[in-house]
C-alpha cells in the first residue's frame, strides 16, 4: 500500500500538539512506584541500615564517639590485618618431625605460651606458661591459600566448560528458527528456566549429598546454573540472528547445522564471547562461596577459619579472592578487545 | 530441460493473494527477466521455486521433477540463488561466504569443522577470481566490501554448485546504475558459460530490455506479459505499471472492502 496516499489531515501544523516529556500516566507511575518503596523499604529494616552507616561514617570522621557498625568493622578489621603470612605448626604434631631436614625457607622457633586452666582441687582458673616447640614457614599459609585459590579457579574453567556444553545444544533446540519441533522448544525451554531457577548454593548442597565433599559437587552445581543462563542467552542471539544469510544457505539446501555454523555463529560469536566471559567471572566468584557448603574452593578454608575466630586468615583469604577477581577482570578485558 | 510453472497460486496465511494462474516454462539457457511494481508478487514466485514459499495452487518443476516438500532437499543445490541485500554473512570472511555455496555438497561433520575439499576450495577461488575480487579479498570480511563487491561475492556464492538454473531476487536494485550493468553483465557471462538459465526479477525496464532474452511481467500477481523485450511497446509499460490514480482506487477499495 502506498503510504502517501493514507495521510489524513487533521488542522494545519500550528495545530498540531507536540508530544510532552511526560504526562499523567508518568505522575501516576511514580506515585504508586513511591508507595511500593516505601512499604518494602520498611519490610526490609532499610532506615535502619541507612542511619546505622551514616553513625558508622560518622565515627570514622571522629564527629561521633560511638557506633555500633563502626565498633563491629573495628574489631574485625582490627584482627585481619596484618593478614596471615606464615604457617605455625606445633612439631610436636608433626608426624615424623625431622629437624635437620627442614622444608625450604622454614625454620623452628620457641614460643612461651600462657594457658588458662582449671585447678580440679581449688576450683579456680591458674595461668601456666608453657614452652613449646613450634615450626614456621614464613610464606606457608600463602602458599596454602595459593592452591586453594588455584582450586577454586579450576571448578569455575570446568564450570563453564560443562555449561557451554550443555547451553549449546539447549540454545540450539530452544531456539525457534533452529529447533526441529517446537516440542523441543518448549521442552528446551522448560529446562533452561528450571536450571536457572536453581542458585548454585542450593544445588551444591545437593551435589555434595550425592558426589560427597569435594570439587566434583562444585562444578557440576556451577555448570547446571550456568548452562541455563547460556541456553537462554544462546538461544535468544540465534532467533535475533540477522534472517538474509540464513535465507540464502537455506535456499541452496544446507541443513539445520550448516546453518547454526556458516549462517549464524559468525554473527553471534562475539555476544558468546562475552556471555561466556561473564559466566566465568561469576563462576570464579560462585567457586569462592560454595565452599561454604563443602563443595569445594577456597569457601571451606574461609569458613573453617571463621568459625575458629582467626581472622588473620580470613583477611589474607579475602586479600587472596580480590586479587584473583582483579586479574581476572584483566584477563576478560583482554579477551574482549581481542574477540569483539 | 526447463523450470516449469504450471497455473501457480500463492494466498499467504494472512490472506494476500501474491499469485494467480500463473503458467509459464523458462528453458536452460534463457535469461528471463520478471518485471513488476513493487508488490505484483515478483519475490514470491521466485521463492516458490526453491520452496522458500510453498504454491498454494497448480505446481513448479525444475527438469521434470516437481518441487514438493520430499524433492526440495535434491533440487535447491540445482537453483542457485540471489539476493537484493546480497545476505552475505557480514563478519564472515568472502572466502567462506562463497564456499558457503558449496555446503549441501559436503557433509554436515566436514561442514562444521570447515573442512571443504580441495576441488571446492579451487573452485571457489576461480570463481572470486572470475567475478572480479582478487586473494586480498579472500580474508576480507564481507561487511568490509562495498555493495557492488558485495554483490559479487554473491554471484559467485550461487554458481559454486554449477546449478543449471538461478534465481536472482532484484540483484542490482541497491546499485548504482554502472555497477547494475557490471553485475547483471557478470550474471549474464557466467550463467552463459555454464548454460545456466536465469530467473531475475528487476525494477529497471532499461536494464530488463538490455539483458533480457526474454520478459515476463506480472501485475497483482497475474502474468500480464510475456514476451521478448522488443515486444515490450510503450502501452504494454504503461500496462504492467498501472497508472497512479488508478492505483489509488484500488487501495481505497481494499480499505473500503
Ligand atoms: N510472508 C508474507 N506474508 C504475507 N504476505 C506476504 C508475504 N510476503 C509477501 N507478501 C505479500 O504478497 C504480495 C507480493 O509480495 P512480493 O514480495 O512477492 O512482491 P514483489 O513483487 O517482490 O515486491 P517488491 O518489488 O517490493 O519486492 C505483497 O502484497 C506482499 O505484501
Ligand atoms: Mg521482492
Amino acid at each position: 500500500m502506498n503510504g502517501a496516499t493514507n495521510i489524513v489531515r487533521r488542522g494545519t501544523p500550528d495545530k498540531w500538539r507536540f508530544p510532552t516529556p511526560f504526562g499523567w500516566r508518568t505522575v501516576l507511575v511514580a506515585i504508586v512506584a513511591m508507595a511500593i518503596l516505601l512499604r518494602t523499604g520498611a519490610d526490609v529494616d532499610i532506615g535502619r541500615a541507612i542511619v546505622q552507616s551514616g553513625e558508622g561514617v560518622a565515627a570514622g570522621a571522629g564527629l561521633v564517639e560511638d557506633s555500633q557498625v563502626a565498633r563491629g568493622f573495628g574489631a574485625i578489621l582490627g584482627q585481619m590485618f596484618p593478614p596471615q603470612l606464615a604457617e605455625v605448626t606445633e612439631t610436636a604434631r608433626i608426624a615424623d618431625f625431622d629437624p635437620d631436614r627442614l622444608p625450604l625457607f622454614a625454620h623452628v622457633e620457641t614460643q612461651v605460651v600462657t594457658v588458662q586452666s582449671l585447678d580440679p582441687e581449688t576450683m579456680r582458673m591458674v595461668a601456666r606458661t608453657t614452652q613449646r616447640e613450634v615450626l614456621v614457614e614464613p610464606l606457608g599459609y600463602v602458599v596454602q591459600v595459593a592452591a586453594k585459590l588455584i582450586e577454586t579457579l579450576e571448578i569455575a574453567l570446568w564450570g563453564t566448560l560443562l555449561a557451554v556444553l550443555m547451553g549449546a545444544p539447549l540454545a540450539f533446540f530452544g531456539a525457534r528458527n533452529l529447533s526441529p519441533h517446537w516440542l523441543l522448544v518448549t521442552l528446551s525451554r522448560a529446562v533452561v528456566s528450571l536450571l536457572r531457577a536453581v542458585p548454585e548454593l542450593i544445588s551444591a548442597l545437593f551435589f555434595v549429598l550425592a558426589y560427597g565433599f569435594g570439587p566434583a559437587a562444585g562444578v557440576l552445581a556451577l555448570a547446571l546454573h550456568a548452562a541455563g543462563f547460556l541456553g537462554k542467552f544462546y538461544a535468544e542471539d540465534i532467533e535475533n540472528a540477522d534472517r538474509g544469510p540464513q535465507e540464502a544457505l537455506r535456499a541452496i539446501g544446507a541443513n539445520r547445522l550448516k546453518l547454526l555454523r556458516y549462517a549464524i555463529l559468525p554473527q553471534v560469536l562475539p555476544q558468546y564471547v562475552a556471555y561466556t566471559l561473564y559466566i566465568l567471572d561469576r563462576n570464579v566468584r560462585m567457586a569462592t562461596v560454595i565452599g561454604l557448603v563443602g563443595a569445594g574452593g577456597i569457601g571451606l578454608e574461609l569458613k573453617g577459619r571463621y568459625d575458629l575466630y582467626q581472622y588473620a586468615h580470613v583477611g589474607t583469604i579475602l586479600i587472596a579472592i580480590y586479587l584473583l577477581v582483579l586479574a581476572l577482570d584483566q584477563l576478560s578485558s583482554w579477551f574482549r578487545r581481542r574477540w569483539i | 530441460m526447463s523450470l516449469i510453472f504450471e497455473k501457480v497460486g500463492k494466498r499467504y496465511p494472512d490472506g494476500t493473494i501474491a499469485l494467480t494462474d500463473i503458467s509459464f516454462e523458462v528453458p536452460r539457457g534463457q535469461f528471463c527477466v520478471v518485471l513488476g511494481r513493487s508488490g505484483a508478487g515478483k519475490s514470491t514466485l521466485l521463492k516458490c521455486v526453491n520452496g522458500l514459499a510453498v504454491p498454494s495452487e497448480g505446481r513448479v518443476s525444475v527438469d521434470g521433477v516437481s518441487v514438493t516438500p520430499r524433492t526440495l532437499a535434491k533440487l535447491r543445490p540445482q537453483v542457485g540463488m540471489i539476493h537484493q541485500s546480497f545476505n552475505l554473512v557480514p563478519r564472515a570472511s568472502v572466502a567462506t561466504n562463497v564456499i558457503a555455496g558449496a555446503l549441501p555438497a559436503v557433509s554436515t561433520p566436514r561442514a562444521i569443522l570447515g573442512l571443504f575439499p580441495k576441488a571446492l576450495r579451487e573452485k571457489a577461488c576461480a570463481l572470486i577470481a572470475e567475478v572480479g575480487l582478487d586473494e586480498e579479498h579472500l580474508t576480507r570480511r564481507a561487511a568490509a566490501l562495498s555493495g557492488g563487491q558485495q554483490q559479487r561475492v554473491g554471484v559467485a556464492r550461487a554458481f559454486m554448485l554449477d546449478p543449471p538454473y538461478v534465481l536472482a531476487d532484484e540483484p542490482v536494485a541497491s546499485l548504482d546504475p554502472q555497477t547494475s550493468i557490471d553485475i547483471l553483465a557478470l550474471l549474464e557471462r557466467e550463467a552463459k558459460e555454464r548454460g545456466a538459465a536465469v530467473l531475475c526479477s528487476l525494477h529497471q525496464i532499461d536494464l530488463a530490455m538490455r539483458f533480457a532474452d526474454r520478459i515476463v511481467a506480472l501485475r497483482d500477481g497475474r502474468l500480464v506479459f510475456d514476451g521478448p523485450p522488443d515486444a515490450l511497446a510503450d502501452g504494454r509499460i504503461r500496462h504492467i505499471y498501472g497508472s497512479p490514480r488508478l492505483e489509488t482506487s484500488i487501495s481505497r477499495q481494499a480499505v473500503g472492502a
